[in-house]
């Protein structure tokens, strides 16, 4: 016997019955998706357990990753395992799909899914600094319909998210990485593999001629959610990009976070690696830009 | 043909790959109540009071608190300090209180909420570091657990000789052993007040001989089994005496069985872990790398009761300056109290804490007289006729220097070390090459195995099947490390049987002798001969045997499973089932019997320290992200005398095993005490090597047998977590141009030490 | 509380069972069906002792809630290995390789080795390595446990 033997758990056939469960005070549960982070949560007594559980597992509606007008479809059920071995977002999101392969290890990639790992708005959540430099959206539903909020503003601060209770996570929308631009994502964890982060970056960038025609930068893990550079963004678009620049993007990076200290790591070593990690970025796209000149 | 010396398949492994080996939690116990521990919220403070909240209904639990011991409240180890349940002063956060047992662990954890106590908090001390500055300024108000000195030659005298003197500090944390197996124990009661217990442990004997006082019951009743035993690594060594306590009590009480089993999270919160050490290094040497005088302060972290810290501390101190010459030493070891969970064996029992120091300082020492690591490390490394710091005469048998000549030589050190980056500023990455050059005491220190007397027997038996069996009959465990194949394979030899008619069953103290604990990288050398010379007996028994049955007095020798007498030859299998059929099962026994040139001053530690010594060097190889500061250890190269190696795949496992352990210690396992609790207790947080952190390993044997103890094996087990430490620091030197002092090294310690480097 | 019953097929033979429908499928196995091969190590998906494959997944059934495993689903756990050829012929690589030490990761490390060869039957040293990344082992330094996956891959090929 453990707590999780005492709790109840509705499962819904389709996504019209989950958010009928969901409108109703006295039928509306926690959302369980692959269970990766909430099992452990509940069993080991983190947080209490709730009265009851809504699974979202095997909704139909909530799976899938499909290719349409230049905007990758995601569902919310998408296991990291499917994003990492999807083609389409390997070559159009290929941030995200090397963010889904640091997420834990196998038996946990063919778990947990996506939308979970927004849900769970960990400040450590592996998908989010990915997720935010496509600048898309995520659609969330109640009974009354859909409603959709810019990826950025849905991470709203520690352990917050602009979800309403009898609302779920249903899908995302992700432009792609535009032709011409590429994209890079580098998580530091505790050890090689199965590993929490101590901090992640991921960007988005293109460059003609030396110079910044647009990018996105994120970073995870340094603040109580993720963290869009949006300043820092501004600033670098238009720029050439040598060495004064991307020195002057490192210290606007240290600037920007405010990173602690944790069983992980220190604020004073995040916050220096964040800004060594945007420079490897620019460091990466800049060489590679030069090559192809060449 | 010979079993030992092949790479016979581990014996157990067809019952564990098929999932068929039943550990403790895994075995049916009908009607089994659940135990659970009450511990205090405090690291310190005073018991003033216990209060059960009458709105609980007692009368479906069974509670027990100290008024219920039949015996003296005390744990039996080494130090006797420790209650097994606090009465009076709490020494640490977590200390056992109470016990509950109930039919499920559920009511029994409901119940434990019913329990209040009062209790007077008091100020506490709760870490190393708060020790060495209260010892830097006033050491009066420490308590100090225990102390042991080496002196060799005159320190002082050695000094005036020195041309240089270095000085430096050096620290380590906590280790959790993280078998992956947690602890746990059942107790069954008898109807005539015996109990036995059962579970997952390395010492039978420790939990049957030590329970006996506190439990108040005469030997032959308290009975322990061994359960097949995940992983130990020394976390199994003294602590299932006390859960064996806890357990016991609950089942003398309830009259029913108890099972004790912990979560992960109990496991790593409430059981022993490494002892965190501080260490300082002051030594003399001359312009050409002779040194003259080494003085080592060598402190422990005994946490909150003494429980088996002295010799830990012996092990350390033995270990703090060896295998290199020096007229003029002295090693100044103590253990203190902390306010923190009791500290205890894991292996290399303080020896890898001391030689962390030490091969650190060696680095230090050739660089300020300018030699490379290696020319230094060569020009003082000792050969056999030299004398260790307790005066010790290193025999023929000892690898000693060899293994270091011989892995300067697999690795091409001299090229690697051209290569090093030393801090280099316009290096992306920088790369540095270290070295670790070490040995390890095999078995007990000094005469101890003289005045323990190992035992152990073989049993000549029918198995299920109507076949002759021989079976093996110690209380040496098999925990991982592969005792239940190797053990075998010595007593098949001195058998002159094969293999296949030896057996090890589970040690159960109702059956074995006291061959002592697992522990001491004392089982293969030690065990293995005392089995060997049983074997020999049980020879010559069935040699007369089989001369009076089968060949008419002439003298039989058996060989190869057959005996023979001239030109007559009768099979094993057939004059062991005619002895049987004649006499019924027959036991030989037989005692370890200490080279009795060993002599040994335990007051003052003067004279043969250990019966013989592994030898080990290993050579790191890594890099560093000057992006990250994340290290990568690119390449481990080591050389090893173990003497003769009895089974190599499974030594080989011993050694890459042993080295992954040390590389978690030295690069990933950081673990703090944070309000008396530490604050890393969770496999999430505990960060141990997964299969992509683990480096490759190039790994050989040198083998220099012991030859008074035949087949001549020395220790394995603990050698390969001794030498990784140092190496991977002074690798990191060697890449960075800093000197790292402090394991675990993670890239957030290296980046403040960078950062003060360039303040400074 | 209300129970669910599913209806799986464990080790190729068909069990229902019924409990409550977040207990979690590691109990299942052990408490409730018996299968006591399968271990919990941490108990929160950090240690891989408790995997299974699901459908031909490697999970970690410490994570599982019973009732989100649906009706059909083909649960494999290590008692059900020596049914099947790529068991076998890991079990005797294990052991011919000297993989196994103390044993207690091993029921879950062999069902992530026999996830993988079935998916890659000719592997290269960092999938393996990858593919096993979720399984702690605290006793063999992961050496022999590669050799043995690699010693499997070549038999099959």
């Amino acid at each position: 016997m453990t707590r999780l033997d005492t709790m109840d758990c509705e499962f819904p056939e389709t996504l019209a019955d989950a958010l009928e469960l969901m409108a109703d005070d006295t039928t509306r549960g926690v959302p369980l998706s692959g269970g990766t982070d909430l099992m452990v949560q509940w069993a080991g007594g983190v947080v209490a357990a709730p009265q009851r559980v809504i699974s979202l597992a095997g909704l139909p509606e909530l799976k899938g990753i499909t290719l349409k007008d230049q905007c990758v479809v995601v569902g919310a059920g998408t296991t990291h395992a499917e994003l990492r071995a999807s083609e389409v977002i390997q070559a159009r999101l290929p941030a995200l799909a090397a963010a889904a392969a640091t997420v834990g290890a196998q038996q946990i990639q063919a778990r947990g899914t996506i939308g979970g790992n927004v849900a769970n708005a960990s400040p450590a959540g592996d998908l989010a600094p990915a997720l935010v430099i496509t600048g898309g959206a995520v659609v969330v539903a109640g009974v009354h319909g859909e409603r959709r909020v810019n990826l950025t503003d849905f991470f709203k601060g520690y352990r917050s998210i602009d979800l309403r209770a009898d609302e779920l996570i249903v899908r995302f929308e992700l432009p792609v990485n535009p032709d011409g631009s590429r994209e890079m994502f580098r998580k530091i964890g505790t050890r090689s593999a199965q590993a929490i982060s101590k901090i992640m970056a991921a960007c988005r960038i293109r460059i003609e001629d030396r110079t910044i025609r647009s990018v996105a930068l994120a970073v995870g893990s340094v603040a109580p959610t993720v963290i869009r550079l949006t300043e820092l963004e501004a600033w670098l678009t238009g720029r050439v990009c040598d060495e004064d620049t991307i020195a002057e993007a490192v210290r606007r990076t240290v600037s920007a976070v405010s990173p602690i200290d944790d069983i992980r790591s220190t604020a004073a070593y995040r916050e220096w690696v964040s800004g060594s990690m945007i420079r490897g970025f620019l460091d990466a796209f800049f060489n590679a830009e030069a090559r192809e000149r060449r | 043909m010979a079993a030992v010396g092949t790479s016979v398949p581990r014996r157990d492994g067809r019952e564990k790959v098929t999932g068929r080996t039943a550990y403790i939690d895994d075995m049916s116990f009908p009607g089994a109540w659940h135990g659970v521990v009450v511990r205090s919220p405090v690291a310190h403070g005073r018991l003033k009071g216990r209060h059960l909240d009458p709105a609980f209904d007692w009368s479906q639990v069974v509670v027990v608190t100290p008024e219920d011991i039949p015996g003296e409240n005390l744990v039996h180890e080494i130090i006797k300090d420790m209650p097994l349940l606090c009465d009076d002063e709490i020494q640490y956060l977590g200390e056992p209180l109470a016990l509950v047992a109930a039919p499920t662990k559920d009511l029994a954890r409901e119940a434990a909420g019913y329990i209040t106590f009062d209790i007077e908090e008091l100020p506490s001390i709760q870490t190393l570091k708060e020790v060495i500055a209260q010892y830097k300024t006033d050491e009066g108000k420490l308590h100090k657990f225990c102390a042991q000195t080496i002196v060799k030659g005159d320190i002082e005298k050695g000094f005036e000789e020195a041309d240089y003197i270095i000085e430096q500090e050096y620290w380590a944390g906590h280790h959790e052993q993280a078998y992956l197996e947690p602890q746990g124990l059942v107790a069954v009661p008898g109807e005539d007040g015996s109990v036995l217990i059962e579970g997952s442990m390395q010492c039978p004997y420790f939990v049957a001989l030590e329970l006996l006082p506190t439990l108040n019951l005469p030997p032959e009743k308290l009975r322990v089994r061994q359960a097949p035993t995940g992983g130990a690594f020394g976390g199994k060594e003294e602590f299932p005496t006390w859960l064996g306590g806890y357990v016991a009590l609950m089942a003398m009480k309830s009259k029913r069985t108890v099972k004790l089993i912990y979560d992960r999270h109990e496991d790593i919160r409430y059981t022993t872990k490494r002892h965190p050490s501080w260490s300082r290094y002051k030594t003399g040497f001359k312009k050409d790398g002779a040194i003259t005088a080494v003085k080592v302060e060598f402190f422990l972290d005994g946490g909150a009761y003494g429980t088996l810290s002295s010799i830990v501390l012996a092990r350390g101190v033995l270990h703090a300056f060896i295998g290199y010459r020096c007229d003029n030493v002295f090693i100044d070891g103590r253990v203190y109290r902390t306010h923190s969970f009791p500290c205890g064996a894991f292996r290399g029992f303080g020896a890898p804490q001391a030689i962390w120091g030490l091969e650190s300082q060696m680095d230090l020492m050739a660089r300020a007289c300018d030699m490379t690591p290696h020319a230094f490390r060569l020009r003082n490394a000792v050969v056999p006729g030299d004398t260790t710091a307790t005066g010790q005469t290193l025999a023929e048998c000892e690898a000693c220097g060899t293994v270091l000549e011989r892995t300067l030589e697999k690795c091409d050190f001299e090229a690697k070390l051209a290569r090093c980056t030393r801090g280099a500023q316009d290096a992306d990455t920088w790369y540095g090459v270290g070295l670790a050059f070490f040995a390890h005491g095999s078995a007990f220190t000094g005469d101890g195995e003289a005045r323990f007397k190992a035992k152990a027997a073989l049993d000549l038996a029918l198995d299920d099947a109507e076949r002759p069996v021989v079976l093996i009959r110690c209380s040496s465990v098999e925990m991982g490390q592969g005792a239940h194949t190797v053990l075998p394979q010595i007593v098949a030899d001195g058998l002159c049987a094969d293999l296949r008619f030896v057996q090890n069953p589970l040690p159960d103290t109702a059956l074995v002798p006291n061959s002592g604990p697992t522990v001491a990288s004392r089982t293969t050398m030690i065990v293995g001969n005392t089995l060997y010379g049983a074997g020999r007996k049980l020879k010559a028994k069935l040699e007369a045997y089989a001369s009076a049955r089968f060949f008419e007095s002439q003298a039989a020798i058996l060989k190869d499973s057959v005996f023979s007498a001239g030109h007559d030859r009768v099979d094993f299998e057939e004059v062991a089932l005619a002895y049987l059929k004649e006499h019924g099962p027959v036991r030989v026994e037989h005692q370890y019997e200490l080279d009795p040139k060993i002599a040994w001053n335990q007051e003052t530690f003067e004279g043969d320290a250990y019966p013989s010594y592994s030898w080990g060097c290993n050579v790191v190889e890594l890099e560093i992200d000057r992006a990250t500061l994340q290290i990568e250890v690119k390449k481990v190269t080591g050389v090893f005398d173990v003497g003769r190696v009895i089974n190599p795949m499974l030594a080989m496992g011993q050694l890459e095993g042993g080295f992954l352990q040390a590389f978690g210690y030295a690069l990933l396992e950081r673990i703090g005490v944070r309000n008396g609790a530490y604050d890393a207790d969770r496999f999430q947080t505990y960060i141990i090597p997964t299969m992509l952190d683990a480096p490759p390993f190039d790994f050989e044997f040198m083998e220099y047998p012991y030859t008074f103890s035949p087949p001549g094996a020395k220790g394995i087990g603990e050698l390969p977590i001794d030498g990784l430490s140092p190496a991977v620091a002074n690798a990191i030197e060697m890449a960075a141009g800093i000197r790292m002092t402090e394991i675990p090294v993670t890239p957030e310690s290296l980046f403040e030490a960078l950062r003060k480097q360039v303040k400074s | 509380m209300k129970e669910v019953t599913r209806k799986w097929i464990i080790n190729g033979k068909e069990r229902q069972v019924t409990c409550p429908p977040l207990r979690r499928l590691l109990d299942v196995l052990r408490e409730d069906l018996h299968l006591t091969g399968t271990k919990e190590g941490c108990g929160e998906g950090e240690c891989g002792a408790c995997t299974v494959l699901v459908n031909g997944d490697p999970v970690v059934s410490c994570l599982i809630p019973a009732g989100q495993v649906p009706d059909g689903a083909e649960i494999l756990t290590v008692e059900g290995l020596e049914e099947t050829d790529l068991g076998r012929l890991l079990q005797e690589a294990y052991l011919e390789k000297g993989a196994v030490q103390c044993g207690f990761c091993i029921p879950g490390m062999i069902m992530s080795s026999y996830a993988l060869l079935q998916r890659n039957a000719t592997p290269t040293e960092l999938e393996i390595r990858e593919a096993h990344a979720g399984n702690l082992c605290r006793c063999t330094g992961y050496v022999k446990i590669v050799e043995a996956v690699q010693y499997a891959a070549s038999k099959l090929s």
